[in-house]
This record gives structure tokens, sequence and C-alpha cells, in this order.
């Protein structure tokens, strides 16, 4: 006979389809099997309504800023200069979405922001690692290294617009240098502090040299490396806009500085919007990466 | 002198709902504590004795049966109550001193009583010179006095120790134990001691509690009417030691027939083949 | 001998800095290069003593340094403020978390123009986006501490009958204090970057980067540098500031943090 199998949302078969009662229409009905079937709709509601409630929690805090504002604007409490109205927004969203504006604008800085990030990816890697492996390099660098740190990068700015005056260079040595100095140091410290103890098993078991760096080093001091990544790129990400704010033609910061200066904050809003989906989208790309790679960890708390 | 309470145990069960069916941890426990008593609870793991204690302390809630300490429901936690974890739970900001002063925050003292009560339990746990250390810098047995000191302090009618020497090594525990019998024949409290020591439950303890697990029941209650200070290695002791060993296992038949078969009277002052050949059996 | 055997260890720090330097002058002296931005290290220095002594430095550094700890102040009592609220109340958390950590996500600096048209091109925007700045960092790491207050000495306050107020005064707050102390740094640090930012995008008024642009701006490569120079020492005299405080009052922590 044809039993629909219900399943809980844990992915485990709920009581109904365990074998006990074999398919015969009658014992389904006993005591027992209603038990465990309402006892399967509780687990059910539990675990439907919390992850409900709370996505419905998150909305009347927006909502109600939002109707501040429409009312804000329709009755002109505030200049539309200053704030323009929601539909103003939505509508140059729309538009800009549409006649492919935003996309081109959004796809310079993404590439600016990732050649940046790689470079800085690449040099911090390396020399974190050198750093951490060796103590003679890292006797000769990390003070000098440590004091360069100290700048951040808006301080180099003036300098490296003299230097190689306004175009792309500028935005991708800015924007690597954001991301190599977090890079490099957590490289470093990673490195630095894996524990002795595992060391130590690793020497009683011979391993060579390139044994102790691939199966002991480098997966001990994943987890601080991949921290120094996410850190370096939320400061690729920081200085990518800041570079475009100030000395651009193209991309997502130029065109938040084009609005503003045009006063139409309508362009300026849609392209904050925009920025911040990427950074959000971005940041989740992360998570999801280190949540695969740092998976064994379990939480300290 | 602090007042030691009556702790009156009857019927009590108490069950989980693990992801909609309900777990059943406690069953149908009834147990009378005498004042000034000092009763020790055995059991494995999942026995729900650590269940059993926090529900007298008050940390749960929702149970079946009544708990009543001098003939009162026992409601919430309160500091006539008091209990010592296996993990010291001192605050790590806070000096030995000041660890000890929590327990007194809420009690109805002058400042000078307090100070006064905080420096009695410090010499009472045998922690002078160590007022202004932190947490940190003590060892685990000396966290553990601190957390006894802080529980003690506020003169509580009962104290609770839920397996509080675990997390030490052998030589620390046998002599926390020691230590622990001292301050109970001191303050003269009713405590009682959860353990799976079975050696530790029988030194301390006027009566061993055993219970089985899945669910959580008394199995029995075995007196232990040897006089202090209690040797371990004596014969009287290791008998009752057998006896308590023997309701675990599961086979207490077979444990007995082992026992009748390695059995050598030959008076107090031997007793040293019987715990080791009991111990193959299980 | 070996490279590595050639120098000791203290002073292995000084060779690069101290080669760059001699290629530096070395450049200089003999006019490696025709650009007017290759000026001596000497004149780097001249400049500086110069801003020192007539006090110009030290003006425009005053201007940062109040903006920076004015609107690190406020940026970081709101921020310890609603921290605080997000990790006492579920309910807040709920309410107000999404929205805060989407707004979170919105690069700093892009908040600039939107600041500059509502608070004007003046001080108040500087200071409200410093504020910004030191905002998020603060509020995110009060609410991570104060969650991460462990269980088992939440249990004790529970058997010692501690009130609401007793347990956030005698337990929250220090459990929560090393990781409130790290928002607070963080904010710091964000706070001295934001200072800088404002100051190039936000023109008018005084400050040491206001400095380093007009240097940029007449070519001045010399006060460009000496701007670079004091940039750095602040952020490594915050730094350090906020480093000792935190070691000061956290001088219960042994090595590991973990051991409650």
């Amino acid at each position: 006979m044809e039993r629909s199998l219900p399943l809980r949302l844990d992915g485990v078969a709920s009581p109904l389809d365990v074998g006990i009662d074999g398919g015969d229409s009658n014992q389904r009905d006993t005591v027992l099997a209603r038990q465990s079937r309402a006892a399967w709709r509780r687990r059910v509601a539990e675990q439907t309504w919390p992850p409900l409630r709370d996505w419905l929690l998150a909305w009347p805090l927006p909502l109600a800023v939002l109707a501040l504002w429409a009312l804000a604007s329709h009755f002109e409490w505030i200049a539309p200069q200053v704030l323009p109205s929601p539909e103003a927004v939505a509508l140059t969203f729309k538009e800009a979405l549409v006649s492919g504006e935003l996309w081109a604008n959004l796809q310079i800085s993404l590439l600016r922001v990732l050649g940046g990030f790689a470079v800085g990816l690449v040099g911090g890697l390396a020399l974190g690692v050198v750093m951490g492996l060796s103590p003679t390099v890292k006797d000769y660098v990390y003070p000098i290294f440590k004091a360069f740190a100290q700048v951040p990068v808006l301080g180099w700015l003036p300098l490296l617009m003299l230097l190689v005056g306004i175009d792309e260079a500028l935005k991708i040595i800015l924007i690597s240098k954001a991301a190599l100095v977090p890079i490099a140091l957590n490289t470093y410290k990673g490195i630095q502090s894996v524990p002795t103890r595992f060391i130590e098993v690793g020497k009683v078991l011979k391993f060579t040299r390139w044994q102790m760096l691939g199966k002991v080093v480098f997966p001990a001091a994943l987890a601080p490396i991949w921290n120094g990544i996410r850190y370096g790129f939320t400061h690729a990400w920081l200085a990518l806009v800041v570079v475009e704010l100030l000395a651009s033609s193209e991309g997502l910061g130029f065109m938040i500085v084009y609005g503003r200066q045009l006063f139409q904050l309508d362009v300026v809003l849609a392209a904050v919007v925009v920025v911040g989906a990427v950074g959000y989208v971005l940041d989740k790309g992360l998570a999801a990466i280190e949540t695969r790679l740092l998976g064994w960890r379990k939480q300290a708390f | 002198m602090a007042h030691a309470g009556t702790l009156h145990i009857d019927r009590l069960s108490k069950q989980y709902e693990v992801k909609g069916e309900p777990l059943p941890v406690l069953d149908n426990i009834t147990l009378t504590v005498n004042p000034g008593e000092f009763v020790s609870i055995v059991g494995s793991s999942g026995c729900g004795k650590s269940t059993l204690l926090r529900l007298i302390v008050g940390l749960e809630e929702g149970y079946q049966g009544e708990v009543l300490l001098d003939g009162r429901r026992v409601v919430g936690t309160s500091l006539n109550r008091g209990i010592v974890f296996q993990e010291h739970r001192l605050f790590p900001w806070l000096t030995v001193e000041q660890n000890i002063a929590l327990g007194l925050l809420n009690a109805k003292f002058s400042e000078s009583e307090k100070a006064a009560s905080v420096h009695e339990h410090i010499a009472l746990v045998g922690l002078e010179g160590f007022e202004t250390a932190y947490p940190h810098q003590l060892s685990g047995g000396m966290s553990q006095r601190v957390a006894i000191a802080r529980a003690l302090v506020n003169r509580p009618e009962v104290l609770l120790l839920d397996e509080p020497f675990g997390a030490l090594d052998a030589l620390t525990r046998a002599h926390l134990q020691q230590e622990l019998h001292r301050i109970w024949q001191a303050e003269g409290i009713t405590m009682i001691l959860v353990t799976h020591d079975v050696e530790e439950a029988i030194y301390l303890g006027d009566k061993v509690v055993v219970m089985e697990p899945r669910p959580g029941r008394i199995r029995r209650i075995v007196p232990v009417a040897l006089a202090h200070p209690r040797d371990r290695v004596g014969l009287p002791f290791a008998r009752i030691k057998e006896d308590v060993l023997a309701e675990f296992g599961g086979e207490a038949e077979a444990a007995t027939a082992l026992r009748h078969a390695f059995r050598r009277d030959d008076g107090p002052g031997t007793g040293f083949a019987l715990p080791g050949g009991l111990r193959f059996a299980l | 001998m070996s490279a590595a055997t050639l120098v000791p260890r203290s002073l292995r720090g000084f060779v690069f800095p101290l080669v760059l330097l001699a290629l530096w002058w070395a450049a200089v002296r003999f006019g490696w290069s025709s650009s007017p931005l290759l000026v001596a290290p000497g004149q780097v220095w001249q400049t500086g003593v110069e801003q020192v002594i007539s006090g110009k430095v030290f003006a425009a550094l005053g201007a940062s340094l109040w903006r920076d700890l004015f609107g690190f102040a406020i940026g970081a009592s709101a921020g310890l403020g609603v921290g605080a609220l997000l990790g006492a109340s579920r309910l807040a958390e709920k309410l107000v978390g999404p929205s805060f950590h989407t707004l979170k996500q919105i690069s700093l600096f892009a908040w600039i123009p939107l600041l500059s048209v509502w608070f004007g091109l003046g001080d108040s925007a500087k200071v409200a986006f410093l504020s910004l700045a030191a905002f998020f960092p603060v509020v995110l790491n009060t609410f991570e501490g104060i969650r991460s207050v462990p269980a088992d000495l939440l249990e004790v306050a529970r058997v010692l009958k501690f009130s609401r107020t007793q347990a956030w005064v005698k337990l929250i707050l220090p459990a929560a204090s090393p990781s409130i102390f790290a928002g607070i740094h963080l904010g710091l640090i964000y706070a001295w970057l934001a200072t800088l930012g404002a100051e190039y995008l936000l023109v008018s008024g005084q400050g040491i980067g206001n400095l380093m642009i007009e240097g940029r701006e007449h070519f001045w490569m010399d006060m460009v540098l000496f701007g670079v120079f004091v940039v750095g020492l602040v952020g490594f005299t915050l730094n350090w500031i906020a480093s000792r405080i935190e070691a000061h009052s956290l001088a219960w922590r042994s090595r590991s943090v973990a051991q409650f």
C-alpha cells in the first residue's frame, strides 16, 4: 500500500515511516502512532516558526523609516535637494540599472578592487610567510614593516598622488596596500603562533621540512591567515571607495561624487545602495568560504 | 555553627522534551537527608545525579513530586542552598577575597561582619596569604577551595557539591576530600555530594545513594556506619566498597559469586586482594 | 660569515631604513633624477623643524585630533549604548539587528557625500562622519562581549541571588570588558583613518590631512613627507595609549582568555 513519507525538516524520516507498523493501516492508527504524529507536527512547528518570526521582526524598523522618509519628502519638511523622495530614488535606480550605467560603473569598481586585492593578497601572503618562517628575515624586515603600517592607507594618498598621478596605478597601489598590511600581519602572527606541541608531534614523526609546512604549519595557521584575508578585503573595499570618491572619472565612487556635485541625491543614494549590497554579497561569500575551509573548528563558547 | 537543614525529596520525577519526544531523566526519587548528615550520591553517566542536584538548588524547574527544605517547598535559588560545581566558576577579574565576598553580596550583614566572615572562611579552607591572588594564579585545587568558601560564606542550610573534585588530579583530590571532611565536621551543615568515585563517596558520606540510569532511579541506599577518621585500606571500608561496586555493571549475581570465590576472611588489617579482584569482574 | 650573523639582532631592524635613507641621500646628491619631486632628506627635516617652531603643525594637528577625539567620543558612547541594548534584549536584537548589519555593509566613506549634504562641508559633517566610523566596531564588539558571557558564571549569579542590576554591574560588564575594550580600540583606529579621509573629501578647515593636500597641490614633497611622518606618529601613539589602558584594566587576564 502506498504510504506518504513525510520527512521532518531535519531530513530524518518521521516515526511514521520507521518500519514498526510494516504498512498495516490498522496499526497506523494506534495511540502510539497518533502520538508520534502529534510530536512530529510539534517538531515542524518548532522548526518553522522561530526563523519566520525573526524574519518578520526585522521589518518594522526599516519600514517605519521608509514611511517617515516618504512623509518627510511628500510634505517637504526637508528640501527635495537634500532629501529626494523614495520614488525618485527608486526611479533613478531603475533608470541607471536599465541604461547599463550602474552595471558599467560597478564592473569598473569590481575590477579595480579585485585587481588591487589580488596584488595585496600575493604580496601580503609572501611577506607574512617569509617573516613567519625565517627569524632572520623577520629581524630585518618587521620593524620597517611595522612603521610602514602605522600610517593608515589614506595617509599615503597625497604622497602617491605626487608620485604616480591620479590614474589606475594610484588606485591599484592604494588598494593593494590596504589589503597587504593586515594580510601580512595576520599571516606572520598566524605562523608564529602555531602551537609548539603540534610541531613537536611532527618532529617525533620525522616530518621533512615540506611535510612540516604542509601538514602542520599551514593548516594550523589557516584560521588567522583567513582572518587577515577577510580584514584585508574589507580594507581594500574601503580604499576603493575613497580613492574613487577623490580621484576618479568612473566607478561607483565616482557616481556618488558626481551625483553629489550635481545635487542629484537620488543618484548618490542609488550608488550607496549598490555599494552596500556589493559589500554584503562579498562578505557573505567570504563567510561561506570560511565555513568550508575552517569547518573543523568548534565555537569557543 | 550554621543551622543545618532537613531535606526531604518525595517522588521526584523529571523529564525533558527532546525533538518533541519526552525523555525521562529522573523517576520517582524519594530521599530524606537529616540535619547535619553527609550524603553521597554515586552513579554512572546519565543517571540524572547532576539534574537531581540542580533541581534541589533551584537552577532547574518543572518537576513532579516534592522537594522540601525544613518542610517548605523549594522554589528557585536561595542563599539557603549553596552549590559547588565541578568547574570552580570563579570570576576571573576578582581576587580570592572578592570572589568569596560575592557570596555575601545579598546577605543581611554589616560590612565589618561580612569582612570578618570572609577572612574566617579563607582560614577555614586553608588559603591564608592568598587573599589578593587572582584565579589565574591559583592551582585547580586552590580554586576549588575558593569556590567552597564562596558557597559556605553565607552559612547555607545545605551545601550541594556536583563532582567538585572531578577535574583535579588524584593527589589533590585525596587531599581535598580530607579538607572537605574537616570543614564538614567544623561547620556541621548538611552536605550532599554527587560523584562517580565510589571511594570518595564512602570516605565522606554517612550514607551512599546508588543511582542507576535511564531513567534515573535510586537503586539502593548503603549506610556507612564507620567511625571517623576512615581508613581507606581497611577491610570494613573495602567491604562497603565492594558492596557498592556490586551494584554496577549489570550482573550483580555474577559479581556476588566472584566475591564469594575470592573472599578470604582473614579479619581486619589485610584486605588487599578483594577490591582488585572485584574490578576484574566488572 | 653569512649575512645572518653579520649584524647583531637588536640592530637588524635599522639596516633597511638606513640603507634606504642612504640611497635617498645619494639619489639627491648625485642627481639620479631631475624631477622636482626629489627632495633631499635634509630638506624634509628642515621643513619639519620649521613647522614645529612656527607652531603650524601643532595647529593643524590640534584641529585634526580635536575632531577625531570628539567624534570618537560620541560614536563610542552611542556604540556602547546600542551594543548593550542589543546584547541585553533579544527583542531589540531582532528588531534592530538586521537593519544595523545592513547599514554596516555600506563602506564607510560612501557616507561622506550624504553627510556633506545634510551637515554641510564644515566641521559638523566631519565629526558626524567620525562618530559613524567609531560607532560600528564599538556596537559589534560590545554586543559580542555581552552575548559571550559564559553560562557557567550566569548560573553562579542565579545561585547567589544577584538582582538584575547586580548581575550587570558585577558579572556581565566585567566579563564583556575584554571585548568592549577591543571594540573601543578598533573604533579609535577607524576614527583616525576617517579623520584623514574626511579632511581630504570635505576640504574646508584645518587639519593635518589638509596640510598634506596643500603640499600635494603645490608639489611640496617635503611637506607631504613630513605629513606622512606625523600621521604615522599619531597613529602609533593612539595605538600605544589604547594598548596600555587595555593592559592595565585587563590585568586579571592570563595568557589564555577563555579560562572561565
